[in-house]
């Protein structure tokens, strides 16, 4: 039985008196694209940081890949194989497109050495960019800047990303677009949790859903079991 | 031997301006016309020369550590009169022998690194805010100033070498090499080629992958360090380097002059790297070390005239720059001229 | 009877220290607080306070008035430089910092080529008062009293006037508190005059203990920075006082045994450490104390 990629015990965070996590365990098996959706104010974000290392647990653990990351800082683990992208794009604007290449080309991994140069280009050549554009990046439509900060990620060769609401701000022809390259990246190992607003979007790539309300694990399952449940439907429409 | 197409390809990296051969043809013969300058020129004259050429290591320091790093320090001359000081001490003591100068060298080199070491280390890694850094160098030097300004009794001493207070140090040796005295003409090209040695040598550290990284630090410290970097170990590493090329201009001062004073590293002395790296332009090694040598050449003419003016004119320029040329007026230049269809055509440059 | 006396004359060494550091920081914190940004003329503005007071007062202004004057003229001066210059920076902390250095060197350079090197002095007003062995200043022990009433005006205003809640709110959320009808434009004019006014009153209130010279503002650069450094930017009140209060308790002990200047080191080292272990200063501590307690009320 393999380890699986993340998972969370008992995660708990409180912020003067509010709770924003409590009792949340998850577990993310290798290779899984899951999505975790709630409606707004439920916490989403807070896991999404708690995940990361952002923010530490007031109660609860984190373990990746096996390993308790609880007390480690968001940086070490990046280093320890995870990519993590923000809801507010933190490409590096003003440089240009081919100098955010070269800031991600000295990444220094824990565990292996990787070639980031061709992970970057393949990342951005799937994506549409071309990588030794001198443009500056602020000056790229919206979508494609956040295809590049997540091109910046994948190059880093982590074994698994986090995307904090990646489709944001993106038309449906955009997004079908971005679904696809992470439908694509999925099927070739890479697991992905992906925190989103977008229904559809949900629709389109998830293969399993963990429903967050406030602040707790609601629901989770596939797809079609999210789609038909009741109470989902009911949290959203704000009856709960 | 492919190490050198490779060191070549980074000299002429795109993190400073000028890259086409047309600009390395020119950058030549500029370095060809400094060398065989002083033909023309008197011994005095050549050594004026030098001193607005000592100052560029400071200025280049600088210039790495906020252009290319984004952390601001006020406090770089403290680390010119660290250095000044501690060669003047033991070259001092070491009178006579003639690895006393490469002795005081060292010493004031290992020290600036030293104790910016160890500033560097409670200001990084206790991840403070932007403002932090300029202010507590600020208040460093500031405090150098005022301790050596109270060293002026006797007891004030390293071995037989006064520290002297207020009136600062003086019959500090020359540099040597074996037991050559480098002064004159031949301090001139001492300090020429390392400055040359020095510029290029950052050249190449911008342009490496190194240098990458600095600027995305600059750009986003957080997302820097979300892609896996330890930031707080680079960041000390610019400081540290930033202070040992301050100490060099440091110890080519006192090598210079042979005496320095507690008021090199005062408020006023501290503003000047500032100024000379703000009114060339931050992001651009070039522009740092040109605006240097024309502000150090237009301070020293100045002074001739009437000096009390001249730090007004310092502040006036300061202000100017920043609100009307705020990344530099080399670099404005040198944004400016490319597209009027001077200097031939450059394609998108990079910010 | 002796010891009471120590006593008394421990605590006073204490205060005016601790009136020192905060009369020379108050001015930086107020700006600080709200723009984020540290001005660096803040010495020379110190020194226009001073320079303010000895010209009333060699006039026969009574020192009082001058010091009022002071207030004044250096927070009209501030208000000027924040519409001509600073406000072009908000957002670019690093450059309002190398501007308001330039504007620095204007100034205290402009006030030599002006006024020479030296302005006549203003004597110390008030005698002493003998307790035990120990003689007190006057002077001083109104000094602490008016940092007293200071901070409880300062207080007054952010807490209970209109124009300070809108200051607040501006503190804490330009964006929305513009959203709101808050002329934020006007706020950040006032603060900054403000600071400046009270650099000028702090200047203009130890004129009399020091040497009126251009570039008499560097002696309270250093003791302001770090105080400003340890408050942090969070709380203005409470960053100013817990900072004066902190760093009062380890420059007087040390500053007693060892002398002045070490006493102003140590304050650069205790500030190291500080920062290392609240990177955003006490203010920022102290205020999650506050939110905490509010929440609960």
């Amino acid at each position: 039985m393999s380890e699986p990629i993340l998972r969370t015990e008992g995660l708990g965070k409180r912020f003067d008196g509010v709770v924003a996590a409590s009792d949340v365990s998850i577990t993310i098996p290798r290779g899984e694209l899951r999505c975790i959706i709630g409606p707004n104010g439920a916490g989403k974000s807070t896991l999404f940081s708690l995940l990361c290392g952002i923010y530490r647990p007031d109660a609860g653990r984190v373990f990746l890949k096996g390993e308790d990351v609880t007390r480690l800082p968001a940086f070490r683990r990046v280093r320890r194989g995870l990519g993590l992208t923000f809801q507010t794009n933190r490409a590096f604007h003003r440089l240009s497109v081919r100098q955010n290449l070269s800031a991600v080309l000295q990444i220094a991994r824990a565990d292996r050495p990787i070639d980031a140069e061709e992970r970057y280009r393949f990342a951005l050549e799937r994506f549409g960019l071309d990588p030794d554009s001198e443009m500056p990046a602020k000056e790229l439509p919206h979508h494609q800047l956040q295809w590049l900060e997540i091109a910046m990620v994948l190059a880093a060769g982590p074994d698994i990303v986090l995307l904090d609401e990646p489709t944001a701000g993106m038309s449906t022809d955009e997004t079908l677009q971005t679904g696809a390259v992470l439908k694509r990246l999925n099927a070739g190992g890479l697991t992905i949790v992906v925190v989103e607003h977008d229904v559809a979007f949900v629709r389109d790539v998830a293969q399993r859903i963990t429903v967050v309300h406030q602040g707790r694990v609601f629901a989770e399952g596939s797809v079609a079991e999210i789609t038909e449940h009741a109470d989902v439907r009911r949290i959203y429409l704000g009856k709960a | 031997m492919a190490r050198v197409p490779h060191i070549l390809k980074l000299l002429s990296g795109p993190e400073d301006i000028g890259r086409s051969r047309w600009f390395w043809a020119v950058f030549i013969a500029a370095c060809v016309f400094m060398l065989v300058y002083p033909r023309w020129l008197s011994e005095f004259q050549a050594t004026n020369l030098a001193y607005y050429l000592l100052n560029v290591p400071i200025a280049l320091g600088l210039g790495l550590l906020w252009g290319y790093c984004g952390v601001l320090s006020f406090g770089q001359v403290a680390y010119f009169g660290i250095a000044g000081y501690t060669y003047g001490i033991v070259a001092g003591n070491m009178v006579g022998d003639d690895f006393g100068p490469i002795a005081g060298s060292l010493c004031g080199i290992a020290l600036c690194a030293v104790v910016a070491a160890i500033f560097g280390y409670f200001v990084f890694y206790g991840r403070v805010q932007n403002w932090i850094v300029p202010i507590l160098t600020l208040v460093l030097t500031l405090l150098l100033e005022t301790f050596l300004g109270q060293t002026a009794g006797y007891q004030w001493r390293v071995g037989s070498v006064q520290l002297g207070g207020y009136n600062g140090m003086t019959g500090i040796p020359g540099f040597q090499l074996g037991s050559h005295v480098v002064m004159g003409y031949d301090f001139y090209y001492y300090v020429l080629i390392a400055v040359l040695a020095i510029y290029l040598g950052l050249r190449l550290l911008v342009n490496s992958r190194h240098g990458k990284v600095l600027l995305a630090i600059r750009e986003d410290p957080i997302r820097t360090e979300l892609l896996g970097y330890d930031i707080r170990a680079r960041q000390l590493v610019a400081f540290v380097l930033a202070a040992v090329l301050a100490g060099i201009s440091g110890l080519f001062y006192v090598q210079w002059g042979n005496y320095i004073t507690p008021s090199q590293v005062g408020l006023l002395q501290a503003s000047l790297p500032v100024v000379w790296v703000a009114v060339g332009g931050r992001e651009s090694l070039l522009a740092v070390l040109m605006s240097t040598v024309a502000l150090n050449w237009l301070n020293y003419t100045l002074s001739s005239e009437g000096y009390q003016y001249a730090l007004i004119i310092t502040g006036a320029l300061l202000v100017v720059v920043m609100l009307f040329f705020p990344s530099g007026i080399v670099i404005a230049l040198a944004r400016e001229l490319p597209k009027r269809g001077l200097f031939g055509r450059r394609k998108g440059h990079a910010a | 009877m002796d010891s009471f006396a120590t006593i008394v004359s421990v605590i006073y060494q204490f205060a005016t220290n601790g009136a020192f550091l905060l009369l020379s920081a108050v001015g930086l914190i107020v700006i600080l607080g709200m723009m984020n940004i540290i001005n660096l003329a803040h010495g020379e503005l110190m020194m226009m306070g001073a320079y303010t007071a000895s010209i009333a007062w060699h006039r026969n202004v009574p020192f009082w008035l001058c010091v009022i004057l002071a207030f004044f003229v250096v927070g009209i001066f501030g208000a000027v430089l924040e519409r001509a210059i600073v406000r072009r920076f908000y957002g670019r902390e690093l450059g309002a910092l190398v501007v308001t250095w330039g504007i620095s060197l204007i100034l205290s350079q402009g006030a030599l080529a002006v006024f020479g090197p030296f302005l006549p002095a203003i004597p110390i007003p008030g005698g002493s008062v003998a307790v035990g062995q120990y003689s007190f200043s006057v002077y001083w022990l109104s000094i602490i009293a008016l940092c007293g009433v200071l901070i409880a005006g300062l207080w007054a205003l952010y807490n209970h006037t209109t124009i300070g809640l809108q200051a607040r709110a501006a503190m804490q959320n330009p964006a929305m508190a513009k959203a709101l009808g808050v002329n934020t434009d006007r706020i950040y004019m006032l603060t900054f005059s403000l600071g400046a006014g009270l650099a000028g009153l702090s200047g203009a209130l130890f004129a009399p203990t020091v040497s009126i010279a251009p570039f008499m503002g560097q002696q309270f650069v250093a003791p302001a920075f770090i105080t400003v450094v340890v408050g942090g930017a969070a709380n203005v009140i409470t960053g100013a006082v817990g900072s004066s209060v902190l760093l009062s308790l380890v420059k007087t002990p040390i500053g007693f045994v060892f002398g002045a200047f070490v006493g102003t080191v140590a304050l650069l080292f205790a500030a190291l450490i500080i920062i290392r272990l609240m990177p955003d200063g006490i203010s920022a501590v102290l205020q999650r104390q506050i939110d905490r307690r509010n929440r609960f009320a």
